[in-house]
């Protein structure tokens, strides 16, 4: 099958990167993590290396493993079986190194709900251990690019969708990370933020930092990501440059492909003609 | 229409009995109701003692009343307190097709007679016809006609204030408020008890006119009154209460039509984003002034912050620090001509305050939900958010407790619980401190989103985890044994030196349990977050 040709392809690629990269460390390496719930494997062995100032994008269909995958990654779920490291530092043995380089944006979980958007981030930073008036500089500068500076006095739980992905990564930034896992980071939010944090995230690559971001835009990664992966069925399918991985088409049909997907829709429903 | 709307409901209450987990509390609910529901019945069919014969048809009469009285009560303060009205089928479901507002409020209507509560009330509202059987063939005939007006009467009352509070309760700032007035609502559950106590004589032996005039004249109280006058012929009356009966449902069911329009047609969020202060929030807020900027103090003034702001935090915290209060000056107050336990017991609320609030408060990473996830990935910061929320906790409960253990025996003229308060009060403190951060994390339990339902406030710990904090609370009698050992003996050989002595150790025992109880709680954060994390995700 030319699909495991083009992933095993797309592996060398990675690793051959990999052995090109200063130093060698991925930003991000997960070895054959595997995750079940109730006896259903979610994560079925992915392996995954994020080189160092790359853009990585995180595809796959819905219930693919892609959320379980990013937990397990931040130490936010434990695995069955794996390791995760952060530029060399391993979640789960060494968490206090390895949760200093990186900064999370989860999907679908809570803030610190009874704050304004200012006091979670003074929060975020004094919990940190920032000097007060390096986390009130930043707090300020963040507020003012991504435009939540005049929503000062509102709580986070009364924040649309877009404000609190917004907010979510400001707290992921605070501390000046090497490297940002961010899970569906442009879900509900409006074409003018997704420009801003679109901005932000290529200016983090360019001076060094790497992003891991899933989605299940293809465009957006397309347009966005050096690296791709795509998971299906909690296995990784594929991963590479995105160029290796979409082999000359595009990466939505490529994807398709690789998950062994079919667009459906062209069957039954003749009624539906007027 | 209305077909279909039944077998929605009834397939949709089937879907919901799936499992065991899900049917044996819907099961013990209803056989509840359902003996609720005979005794009432059998109380209407009998009516008062016998007397003579006109007396005991008034009495009988009365007793109904009542009774009726308090059935709808509880159709209007049932849905506040428990798990909300029954939106088994809700209109926004209906939202997008072609039926008009009032046709769908009539179908919603009718078909909200299909379920158990109706039905439990039906069974005890029939109590009412076999009591006009026995009272003639007139009574009967006007039973059989008020017993459905009232089943519907108390339906359509039900939907009204439900949908009334529900128009106010739709924007989170009415919903916060929806939460304090369940838990004050529960409050109330205690003077009610007294109440009811003091009700059954008054109805029985007749001693209030007017608290039974006002019974008969409430509209729970026509179709007993209906009953009455068919059976002395007084047919005036009966058309009266009758027509009375069921013009009122006409305009209940036309008021709720008229509240589904407005919430079909208007947004869910209608007031503004609340503000977190009126002034002055720039430049951090007043708060981080005061608390050292570290990471404990950064989690302490995030905490002061959240008991402040959240209702359901507020509706936990608050109540206990009530209660504690209530619960000893209750009975001093109510129970003072019998003098049983009289005054004593007063000076002692502080220690209940503490316990109470310790109890109440006992999952805070439940009620933060999924947040657990911003402390876990800062690095090593589970000590300081144990910390912090010991902190934020005692800035609430110990001013309450210790002003109270100050204040109350000297006020009660107990000056002798002097030496046992000042030295409980500090050691529960910070043991409750402690106690409350172990059994946050150990016995932690999901509390549902308040998005999905006003009136959810709480959430159910589950067997098990009810068990497991019982068991960890028992660390609180560990912490008060030291103090009470030493009180006690010098009581015994009258040495007030011993007694004294009590205070500076109960101070020590305080920090002590603090510090080495939130140590315990640290470590399970740091060792097993991912797991707690899991433990308090909405379901």
């Amino acid at each position: 099958m030319d699909v495991t040709r083009e992933a095993a392809g797309a592996q060398e690629g990675v690793r051959a990167e990999g052995a090109e990269d200063a130093g060698g460390v991925p930003a991000l390496r997960l070895s054959g993590l595997v995750k079940a719930f109730d006896g259903r494997t979610a994560v079925d062995r992915v392996s995954l290396a994020v080189p160092r100032g790359s853009f990585f994008g995180l595809v796959g269909p819905n219930g693919a493993g892609k959320t379980t995958t990013l937990s397990m990654a931040v130490g936010l779920l434990r695995p069955d079986a794996g390791r995760a490291h952060i530029l060399g530092a391993d979640v789960w043995a060494d968490p206090a190194r390895a949760k200093e380089l990186v900064g999370v944006l989860p999907d679908g979980l809570t803030l610190p709900e009874r704050l304004t958007g200012r006091e979670l981030l003074t929060y975020t930073g004094l919990l940190r251990g920032l000097p007060p008036d390096t986390v009130a500089r930043r707090t300020e500068e963040l507020l003012a690019v991504l435009e939540l500076a005049e929503a000062d006095r509102t709580l986070v739980v009364d924040y649309s969708a877009g404000m609190r992905k917004k907010i979510g990564l400001a707290t992921a930034l605070l501390h000046a990370p090497k490297l940002l896992v961010l899970d569906e980071p442009f879900e509900a939010v409006d074409p003018v933020s997704a420009a801003t944090i679109r901005t932000i995230l290529r200016r983090f690559v360019d001076s060094g930092g790497a992003v891991v971001l899933s989605s299940h835009v293809m465009t957006l990664v397309e347009q966005l990501c050096d690296h791709v992966a795509v998971i299906a069925g909690g296995r990784v399918v594929a991963s590479g440059p995105v160029e290796l991985v979409r082999g000359g088409q595009s990466l939505e049909a490529a994807f398709v492909h690789l998950v062994g997907g079919r667009t459906g829709g062209a069957e039954g429903l003749s009624w539906l003609a007027s | 229409m209305v077909g279909v709307l039944i077998r929605m409901r009834l397939r949709v209450l089937r879907h919901g009995l799936r499992g065991s987990a899900r049917a044996a509390p819907f099961l013990v609910g209803s056989v509840f109701g359902l003996v609720g529901g005979l005794f009432t019945a059998v109380v209407l069919a009998v009516g008062g003692p016998g007397g003579a014969a006109g007396e005991s048809l008034a009495i009988g009469t009365d007793v109904a009343a009542a009774l009726l009285a308090a059935w709808t009560l509880g159709w209007v303060v049932g849905p506040v307190l428990l798990s909300g009205s029954d939106e088994t089928l809700q209109p926004e479901h209906f939202r997008l097709l072609p039926i008009g507002p009032r046709r769908l409020a009539g179908g919603l209507l009718v078909s909200a007679v299909v379920g158990v509560p109706p039905l439990v009330s039906l069974v005890a509202f029939a109590g009412l016809v076999v009591r006009g059987a026995t009272l003639g063939v007139g009574p009967l005939v006007v039973a059989l006609v008020v017993v459905p007006l009232q089943l519907a009467l108390v339906l359509a009352l039900s939907r009204v204030v439900v949908g009334a509070l529900g128009a106010v309760l739709r924007s989170r700032r009415g919903r916060d408020l929806g939460v304090l007035l369940a838990a004050g609502t529960a409050l109330l559950i205690v003077p009610a008890q007294y109440a009811v106590k003091a009700i059954a004589p008054i109805l029985v032996e007749r001693r209030s006119p007017g608290f039974v005039a006002v019974l008969r004249a409430l509209p729970s109280g026509w179709a007993p009154v209906a009953v009455e006058a068919a059976a002395r012929a007084d047919w005036w009356r009966v058309v009266g209460a009758v027509g009375g009966l069921a013009a009122l449902v006409a305009v209940l069911a036309w008021a709720w039509s008229a509240l589904l329009v407005r919430r079909m047609t208007t947004p869910p969020s209608a007031t503004g984003p609340t503000r977190a202060g009126r002034k002055g929030a720039a430049a951090g807020g007043g708060l981080w002034a005061l608390v050292p900027a570290t990471p404990v103090g950064a989690v302490a003034a995030k905490e002061v912050r959240t008991w402040w702001r959240d209702a359901r935090r507020r509706s936990v915290l608050v109540p206990g620090l009530v209660l504690g209060l209530a619960l000893p000056a209750l009975p001093a107050v109510l129970e003072d001509d019998r003098g049983h336990l009289g005054v004593g017991v007063l000076a002692y609320a502080p220690l209940f305050v503490i316990f109470i609030s310790t109890m109440n408060t006992g999952n805070l990473y439940g009620f933060d939900g999924t947040a657990l996830w911003h402390t876990l990935v800062q690095p090593a910061a589970a000590g300081a958010d144990v910390r912090g929320r010991q902190l934020a906790w005692l800035v609430y409960v110990a001013p309450v407790a210790v002003v109270a253990a100050f204040a109350l025996p000297a006020l009660s003229g107990q000056t002798g619980a002097y030496p046992w308060l000042l030295s409980l009060v500090p050691a529960l403190l910070g043991g409750g401190s402690g106690v409350l951060a172990v059994m946050s994390v150990f016995a932690a339990y999901p509390v549902p989103v308040q998005r999905s339902n006003p009136f959810a406030a709480g959430g159910m710990p589950g067997c098990s985890k009810a068990l497991l904090q019982v068991a960890i609370s028992l660390l609180m009698l560990v912490v008060a044994l030291p103090e009470v050992a030493l009180v006690a003996a010098g009581s015994v050989v009258d040495s007030a030196a011993l007694r004294w002595l009590a205070t500076p150790v109960g101070v020590g025992v305080g920090l002590l349990s603090a510090w080495a109880f939130g140590r315990i709680a640290v470590r399970r954060l740091e060792e097993r977050g991912p797991e707690l994390l899991a433990a308090v995700r909405p379901r």
